[in-house]
């Protein structure tokens, strides 16, 4: 196959995937969760073999630990390369920060300080998955509730410096990019506009949760009126690219996650008119 | 402070409550929240991540046990045993030996053996998809080839026998009906069980067994050969097999 990636897509839960395969609706694409799908011969990957056949499809994983100081995990990756090889995604995409360190593995996304010392560590990285994985990557930018006493730099300049010498796409979550410009009192406005438009390929979108002191990115709810504006500031940017709806938690009927990425093709549709 | 020592920081904080200042030291206070308070949004995502998913993958338990008992007993057993492996689905193979040395369960025995049967429904799901034999070609083998006939159950295929009723508690806590399902307070627990988990397709399976359907299907794990189990299982060979094979308890032979 290969059809290019267009318009607004959904994330592929599991929740959906018999209805899915059953009633084929149209969907301009679907993004996997690369990690869910890495058991070799497994059943799940019975089903995204299936649905290659009819959707568009990406990948986007957790497991890379970009900016970890172990070793990358070399199972993981041929893991994640061997699956490549057999569903061609369209990309690859992993996030900017470390999931995993001394062996010991968090299953979540845990932000690096933004030092020149970093942007050379992760950087390295970047470009050595990229061997190992024989792509391009897109990196995406996290939401993040703290800042790091050493971080000299914002995190939008990091952003840029790793893509720049990793020579490497980014996927920008602008749900990520409000949910942490409130929690840390910056301003999403200057965020998106110091990003190098050639570099953004993605755009996600998803549902925070507000928990008074902060808030907090549970891809549990629908995408907010903040961030669909921010959305909207986003594509005046950076063109119609393809934008993905996230949603993780409490996760909803597939018609509701339809009607949120319809959403997103509606606001492409307003500003592009 | 180095990358490394930070990150190492920040991991101790991920799974020790006790380790949350050490790390804090690394991060600003800002706002409403201190530096501690931030350090542990990050623990909390952490364990709620993998609560969740210790939940989804024994969900009978948590109805048994209650959610609050549940979370709190999830923090502990990820605390002592936190994840080494990016491959998530490989996570909470010792939830029920956990169980079985919780000081609160003591008098909950049974509760790690439903913890073993819902660990043995996650790998069947996740087990290996074979190809199966064609058991039309059993009826051909000459006596040489039978004598060393072995039969293979699916890589998903797990035994398990128990002293307490798990099959009927399991039951029980399903939201189907099915013509065996009793509610909990009317199921005998002192009550040895064997049950059979499988996966036949994308379809995942759980059957009890008889005593001689139990006996068979060890043997065939055991790598036992056909005249073997002609031997141990005399008369009753031929309808044990066959009902293997119907049921899908048999995927090859060699």
């Amino acid at each position: 196959m290969k059809h290019p990636v267009q318009g607004c897509g959904i994330g592929l839960r599991f929740q959906h995937i018999d209805q899915i395969v059953d009633r084929k609706p149209p969907i301009p694409w679907l993004e996997i969760l690369t990690d869910n799908y890495l058991l070799p011969g497994s059943v799940q990957q019975d089903y995204l073999l299936d649905i290659a056949e009819h959707y568009p499809l990406t990948f986007h994983g957790v497991g890379m630990s970009l900016g970890s100081t172990d070793p990358l995990d070399t199972e993981y990756f041929s893991r994640v390369k061997a699956l490549v090889e057999r569903v061609n995604p369209v990309w690859i995409s992993d996030h900017l920060c470390w999931t995993s360190v001394h062996g010991l593995v968090t299953h979540d996304l845990i932000p690096l300080p933004y030092t020149e010392e970093t942007i050379r560590h992760a950087a390295q990285r970047i470009r050595q998955a990229q061997e190992l994985l024989e792509r391009r990557l897109l990196i995406e930018n996290v939401s993040s509730y703290l800042q790091y006493q050493q971080s000299a730099l914002s995190e939008w300049d990091f952003l840029c410096a790793v893509a720049e010498e990793a020579d490497c796409d980014i996927l920008l979550d602008v749900n990520n990019i409000y949910v942490s410009a409130c929690n840390h009192d910056f301003d999403p406005l200057a965020y998106l506009n110091a990003i190098p438009v050639e570099r953004v390929r993605e755009i996600h979108l998803a549902g925070y949760e507000d928990r008074g002191t902060h808030l907090l990115d549970t891809h549990g709810y629908p995408v907010s009126d903040a961030v669909w504006a921010l959305y909207a500031a986003a594509i005046q940017r950076f063109g119609a690219i393809p934008t993905l709806i996230e949603w993780d938690n409490n996760v909803p009927e597939l018609d509701t996650l339809l009607a949120e990425a319809h959403k997103a093709a509606k606001v492409q549709a307003h500003v592009f008119a | 402070m180095s990358l490394p020592e930070l990150q190492h920081r920040l991991m101790e904080a991920i799974f020790d409550r006790d380790k949350r200042e050490a790390a804090a030291i690394l991060v600003k206070s800002h706002g409403a929240l201190d530096a501690v308070q931030r350090v542990g949004i990050y623990r909390n995502s952490v364990h709620g991540i993998l609560l969740q998913y210790l939940g989804s993958l024994y969900p009978v338990c948590q109805q048994l046990l209650g959610e609050a008992f549940f979370e709190a007993a999830s923090d502990r057993y990820i605390d002592q045993s936190p994840p080494t492996r990016p491959f998530l689905a490989e996570y909470g193979a010792g939830f029920a030996a956990f169980l079985l040395q919780h000081p609160s369960l003591s008098g909950m025995p049974w509760i790690a053996d439903v913890a073993h049967l819902e660990w043995a429904r996650h790998q069947a799901w996740n087990a290996v998809n074979q190809a199966p034999s064609d058991f039309a070609q059993l009826a051909g083998l000459d006596e040489v080839q039978q004598e060393s006939l072995t039969l293979h159950t699916p890589n998903s295929a797990c035994l398990l026998q128990s002293d307490y009723a798990i099959h009927a508690v399991w039951l029980a806590h399903q939201p189907e009906d099915h013509s065996e399902k009793l509610l909990l307070e009317r199921i005998e627990l002192q009550q040895p069980t064997t049950v059979l988990v499988w996966r036949t397709g994308r379809r995942l399976q759980q059957v009890l067994l008889s005593q001689s359907e139990w006996a068979f299907l060890t043997a065939i794990q055991q790598r036992v050969t056909f005249p073997e189990l002609a031997e141990q299982f005399q008369e009753q060979l031929p309808a044990l097999l066959m009902t293997a094979i119907r049921q899908g308890w048999l995927l090859s032979f060699e």
